[in-house]
């Protein structure tokens, strides 16, 4: 029976380096925009090394994303209903983007970060994620390797069972009846996150998300950006 | 001309019946399943239950003809960014009132579908009430950018 301890680490470190920054001044040429939902950190945060994997691209890392914008979301593919909600969304803004070529932004490359490695292969995660639109990604890797990315950026999760209409005690879990090991749900954030070509961190999209306004807020932060 | 109008009343009616359904005070309206890739291990079915009734009504259980490994019923609940599932017993209607199976709320899940059903097909479900009677509801699988406009449809059917 495997168990997988939750990586509750929520934003505050974000938090933390946007306060210091704000109370610094370091604004370092990037200056603020105003977004409409989207939460800017005046700072980009570093997103630590990290090795995911894809079934055609081979290694997803930092290289991977360096030079073009991208939207990292976190889920798995037994995602009832947020993961299902959040890519259509997002493939509704790719096709605003596609539709309106007078529109400023450059498109970013969409990611599906499967927090359950456990039960998502990178092959049906790409499958998955491709559905909602062909140019989206669907990354996975070793569980250690999901839990370094999604603490680097704050990235809440973690899995739960229930039974018989509760919820397990975490300390518990060990007490799983077998046949049900796999029967857990994921709570992850829904939140969006925007990498900018260096691959760091410069925004989150808290939800709930609309895609017009999505496409608003990262026209006016690569505006800022450049 | 005269089975031309009985053919046009048949599909009219059945028409209606894919978007409102009533027994024993329950009025199951605008049934839809959202469309997902071929591999997904969880299709979402989403409705309006409205309870015409004095009494309070709940659905204990649901079934499908669709071959899944097991349905369960859900209410997706937000905590800060954090968004949690919650598998529930039964799903509550008060008497006099409604309860929306959408999207980030009520709803149905089919878990582990043996096929996933495509755009436009229709999947059956019973639903069964916590008054002994079963209800039938014919769901068709469309995307969920369409929610608003068959909502906005239904509710000009409202009989009521």
């Amino acid at each position: 029976m495997k168990h997988q301890s939750s990586a509750r680490s929520f934003s505050f470190p974000l938090l933390l380096i946007a306060s210091i920054s704000l109370l610094a001044g370091c604004d370092q040429g990037f200056k603020i925009p105003e977004t409409e939902s989207a939460f800017v950190l005046p700072e980009a945060a570093v997103v630590e090394g990290f090795q995911l994997s894809h079934p055609t691209l081979g290694e997803f890392n930092l290289d991977s994303i360096k030079g073009k914008w991208s939207l990292f979301f976190f889920g798995y593919t037994r995602c009832p209903d947020v993961c299902p909600t959040e890519l259509f969304m997002m493939s509704e803004m790719m096709k605003q983007i596609e539709k309106n070529p007078a529109l400023e932004i450059q498109a970013p490359q969409v990611v599906f970060i499967s927090l359950d490695p456990q039960r998502d292969t990178p092959e049906a995660l790409q499958q998955y994620a491709g559905f909602y639109h062909p140019s989206f990604i669907g990354v996975t890797g070793v569980q250690s390797a999901v839990d370094q990315l999604s603490k680097s950026m704050g990235v809440y999760y973690e899995r739960v069972y229930h039974l018989n209409g509760k919820i397990l005690d975490p300390a518990s879990q060990k007490d799983v009846p077998e046949g049900l090991e796999d029967s857990y749900l994921v709570n992850h954030s829904a939140s969006i996150f925007l990498i900018n070509p260096r691959g760091e961190l410069q925004a989150i999209h808290r939800p709930p998300h609309q895609p017009d306004v999505i496409i608003r807020d990262i026209t006016s932060i690569q505006n800022a950006w450049r | 001309m005269k089975s031309c109008i009985y053919r046009a009343m048949g599909a009219i009616l059945l028409t209606l019946s894919a978007f409102s359904v009533a027994a024993e005070g329950l009025m199951v309206t605008n049934p839809w399943v959202r469309s997902a890739p071929p591999n997904a291990p969880a299709l979402g079915v989403f409705m309006m239950l409205k309870n015409h009734s004095d009494t309070d009504l709940s659905v204990v259980d649901v079934r499908t003809t669709l071959e899944v490994n097991r349905v369960e019923m859900h209410r997706t609940m937000m905590t800060d960014d954090v968004m949690m599932m919650m598998p529930q017993e039964l799903i509550p209607v008060e008497a006099h009132s409604s309860t929306e199976l959408k999207p980030g709320s009520w709803h149905i899940m089919l878990i582990e579908p043996k096929q996933v059903p495509k755009m436009g097909e229709t999947v059956h479900l019973t639903l069964v009430l916590s008054n002994g009677f079963e209800q039938m509801v014919a769901a068709v699988v469309r995307q969920g950018e369409k929610m608003k406009m068959m909502e906005d449809h239904s509710h000009k059917m409202k009989m009521d």
